[in-house]
């Protein structure tokens, strides 16, 4: 049995020295003297003061003072916090006096190195310990793995959600590494480490990936790791885990079934448009050769309310398409094609010449800065510009409507040009205005019976205006009933004196009534007419050119590509009075082909003939500068009428 | 449109031209009211001699044209086939071959990796040459049948 002094001195574990109430060292423990390496012979006996003084001891003699003085003024036991010891161990002090009355017999002094890291631990476990409430709603937790991480990323504590959802026990787990819970991909881009010093950095860290269980499996996991810090110094972090692989699966199903249901949109939309459009183009023409044949005024009238209705079908469908494609973002805009808004506008007066009520006059402004050709999209301007106008003819019985085109807005690079239609008709009532633009509205239910439409010509036109950097808006005609509908879009600028010159036209509003025997007329007027053909099939072109001679045309030149059609006008620009263009050719296409022969400055009309007769596509030839279109298969009484047009 | 009132609109057509042409049944590969427009260009209709080298002219073209898309597929060259389908395309919607032509335009769009209509995009290049194949089969027995009625039309 050793003596309580010896066991004091051989077995404190924690550096301790005994003083008397001069502060004299009488005993010291082995353990104080290996932190200071001491000998017990230079201790004994020596004021504390001066040892801590002449051996630099840590803590410094001011902290080593506060803490005796506290101590003694309460008689109590003290410690110096580690935040207030200044040194980098951050050590301290615990003086425990000893009196007998109120005389101080001796003070107990320890030294307690807050800096090792078992004392760390200790404190995460302290702080657990202390706080059981916490504590036991941590534990409870089944949903969420919770758990700390010493400051090196080693798991030091481990709830019943972290078994459940990890699969490891508290004993199998704890003092392993938490890059455990990774994938390989993860380990080796060293994303353990990277999130603990980001967490460093920011206090917090939060992900969202792939974590393996015990047995292998993964799962969706969402992860938040915090920084604990306790009292100024970094404990270690704290590790939060979702299993969100349900939430997740979840999400897939949702995406996958919308992304199904956009699919079968798209493709019912597409078929039924199909399926529609074959027979009513089928009715439509075959109601054109109806047409033409000898009826009663009567049977006439009727005639043509078919011819309107169907044409209004069409009109319907397209805008359905348009519709679909816009609102699910599919829908693109050009930036980079040329737009002469004069000729727009011309061709747009030209279309709808046919539909004006009698005693409605249709006029055109355009101020004199506007830019004669920009930068942009052609078949969306002209179709904005196209809709408003037939809006207008629509729904104005008697009047004028009127297209006024200025220059808004001017800088380096771009115009903004306003475009405005005015007209006198039935005008727009004030509840109405703010549905305007919205998809399948009309301002009146009323009208429905009496204006056919589907609704969404507005709409279209709306987003079609945004996505040209515009604006669209009403307001009621200042001088009289009716309305003014007006669009900006945004154009680019390019600098060709060329381009502009090919592209300043003349405007020309030239009235076509409808003619009932247009074969008649046409063969009164083919008789020295010239037409040069551009097609490369051969079969199409015999059939074309045995339709021309059965016109009556004598005179009919045949290329077999756009290089060669461009090479004939350019030969000889005044020779031919019409071009019947083939869109899709070897070496050069038609639209190629119309470039060109514009910029040699030919202004010989140019009709395309396409199978591809889809508005957009049509709208795209116009804007190439061609003036007509015929679909393939050509229909002899569709080409009448583009010769009457042209010819005449 | 009710099947009566078609079949007026195109009685019409024959009643209001001059010698009003007898035509066989082509049955639905073939659109009467197209191809009837090229029987009209015919100068006598006893040896339709216009029409005959149209059509025979066309049965030249589709078969070299199916050759060079055979050719094209095995280099899986999407744009050649696209190319050669709206070739095609064009003579036989001429003609008013109906179900020759919607095949050709499927190859058509196909071959520019869109879907069957055209309007959505097809970026799997192997899925696009598939459908051709597929759809190459058919377009060769859909031209198979029209040859077949026309031979037997112009009696050779």
């Amino acid at each position: 049995m050793r003596s309580i002094d010896e066991a004091f001195e051989v077995f404190t574990p924690v550096p301790t020295v005994l003083l008397d109430a001069t502060f004299h060292i009488i005993q010291v423990s082995a353990s104080f003297l290996a932190l200071n390496h001491l000998k017990s012979g230079e201790c004994l006996g020596v004021n504390i003061y001066d040892l801590v003084k002449s051996r630099a001891l840590v803590p410094d003699p001011a902290a080593l003072q506060v803490v005796l003085e506290k101590a003694i003024s309460t008689k109590n036991v003290y410690t110096t916090s580690s935040d207030q010891a200044a040194d980098r161990f951050a050590t301290s002090l615990r003086a425990m006096p000893i009196f007998e009355q109120d005389a101080l017999l001796y003070v107990l002094l320890e030294v307690q190195e807050a800096s090792a890291r078992h004392e760390r631990r200790n404190a995460i476990n302290d702080q657990l310990d202390t706080n059981d409430t916490y504590r036991v709603l941590v534990d409870t937790v089944k949903d969420y793995a919770i758990f700390m991480l010493d400051t090196r990323g080693n798991v030091r504590t481990w709830n019943a959600g972290a078994q459940l959802l990890k699969g490891y026990k508290p004993d199998e787990i704890i003092g392993k590494h938490f890059s455990i819970f990774y994938g390989e991909d993860d380990i080796t881009n060293e994303k353990p480490r990277r999130e603990l010093e980001i967490c460093l950095r920011d206090g917090k860290v939060e992900d969202e990936s792939w974590r393996y269980k015990k047995d292998g499996s993964k799962f969706w996991a969402n992860v938040t790791i915090t920084c604990v810090v306790r009292q100024g110094v970094h404990i270690g972090f704290s590790k939060v885990t979702r299993d969100l692989t349900e939430r997740k699966a979840a999400e897939s199903r949702v995406v996958a079934a919308y992304e199904e249901s956009a699919k079968l949109k798209s493709a019912f939309l597409a078929n039924t448009s199909h399926e529609i459009r074959t027979p009513l183009h089928g009715m439509l023409s075959a109601l054109t050769l109806l047409m033409d044949t000898s009826l009663t005024p009567e049977q006439r009238e009727l005639g043509s309310i078919i011819e309107e209705s169907g044409s209004v079908l069409l009109q319907v469908i397209n805008d359905i398409l348009d519709y679909s494609k816009l609102s699910s973002g599919a829908f693109s805009i050009s930036t980079d094609i040329s737009v002469s808004v004069p000729s727009l506008i011309t061709s747009v007066v030209r279309s709808i010449q046919p539909a004006l009520k009698p005693g409605v006059e249709l006029g055109t402004s355009l101020d004199l800065n506007l830019p004669t050709t920009a930068l942009g999209d052609p078949l969306r301007y002209r179709q904005v510009v196209q809709n408003l106008v037939a809006n207008a003819v629509k729904f104005t019985e008697s009047g004028s409507i009127d297209i006024h085109a200025s220059l808004a807005e001017e800088d380096a690079t771009s115009f903004t040009i306003r475009t405005e239609v005015i007209d006198t008709g039935i005008g727009i009532k004030n509840v109405a205005i703010g549905s305007l633009f919205a998809p399948f509205t009309q301002f009146d239910a009323s009208a429905t019976k009496r204006y056919k439409g589907t609704g969404l010509g507005l709409s279209i036109c709306k987003s079609l205006a945004e996505l040209m950097g515009g604006a669209i808006s009403f307001h009621p005609n200042p001088k009289e009933q009716g309305s003014v509908f007006w669009f900006t879009a945004k154009l680019g600028k390019f600098y060709t004196a060329n381009e502009v010159d090919r592209l300043s036209t003349k405007l020309d509003a030239q009235v076509l009534s409808p003619v009932p025997d247009s074969l008649a007329l046409v063969r009164e007027l083919a008789p020295g007419k010239r037409i040069l053909l551009a097609e490369d099939n051969f079969i199409n072109q015999k059939v074309m050119l045995m339709m021309l001679k059965g016109l009556g045309f004598a005179k009919v030149d045949t290329v077999v590509d756009g290089a060669e059609a461009v090479d004939r006008a350019r030969r000889n620009p005044l020779f031919y009075d019409i071009i019947l263009m083939d869109i899709s050719m070897p070496v050069l296409d038609g639209l190629g082909a119309t470039t060109q022969i514009r910029e040699l400055g030919v202004d010989t009309p140019i009709v395309a003939m396409t199978a591809n007769a889809m508005k957009e596509d049509v709208a795209s030839y116009l804007a190439h500068g061609m003036n007509d279109y015929v679909p393939k298969p050509v229909d002899r009484k569709v080409l009448l009428k583009a010769f009457l047009r042209w010819l005449s | 449109m009710p099947d009566s009132t078609r079949r007026e609109a195109e009685d019409r057509v024959r009643d209001s031209e001059e010698g009003s042409v007898s035509l066989p049944d082509l049955g639905d590969s073939i659109d009467a009211v197209t191809f009837e427009q090229i029987l009209e260009m015919d100068d006598e209709e006893d040896d339709r001699e216009f029409s005959r080298s149209i059509v025979f002219g066309f049965f030249e073209q589709a078969e070299q044209t199916f050759k060079k898309m055979d050719d094209a597929l095995k280099e899986k060259d999407l744009a050649q086939l696209s190319s050669l389908g709206h070739f095609l395309k064009g003579s036989s919607a001429t003609l008013g071959l109906t179900k020759v032509k919607d095949s050709c335009e499927k190859i058509q769009h196909y071959g520019q990796m869109k879907d069957e209509e055209g309007t959505a995009d097809e970026p799997d290049e192997a899925k696009c040459l598939e459908r051709i194949k597929a759809t190459l089969v058919a377009v060769k027995e859909e031209y198979a049948e029209v040859e077949k009625v026309l031979k037997k039309f112009y009696g050779s």
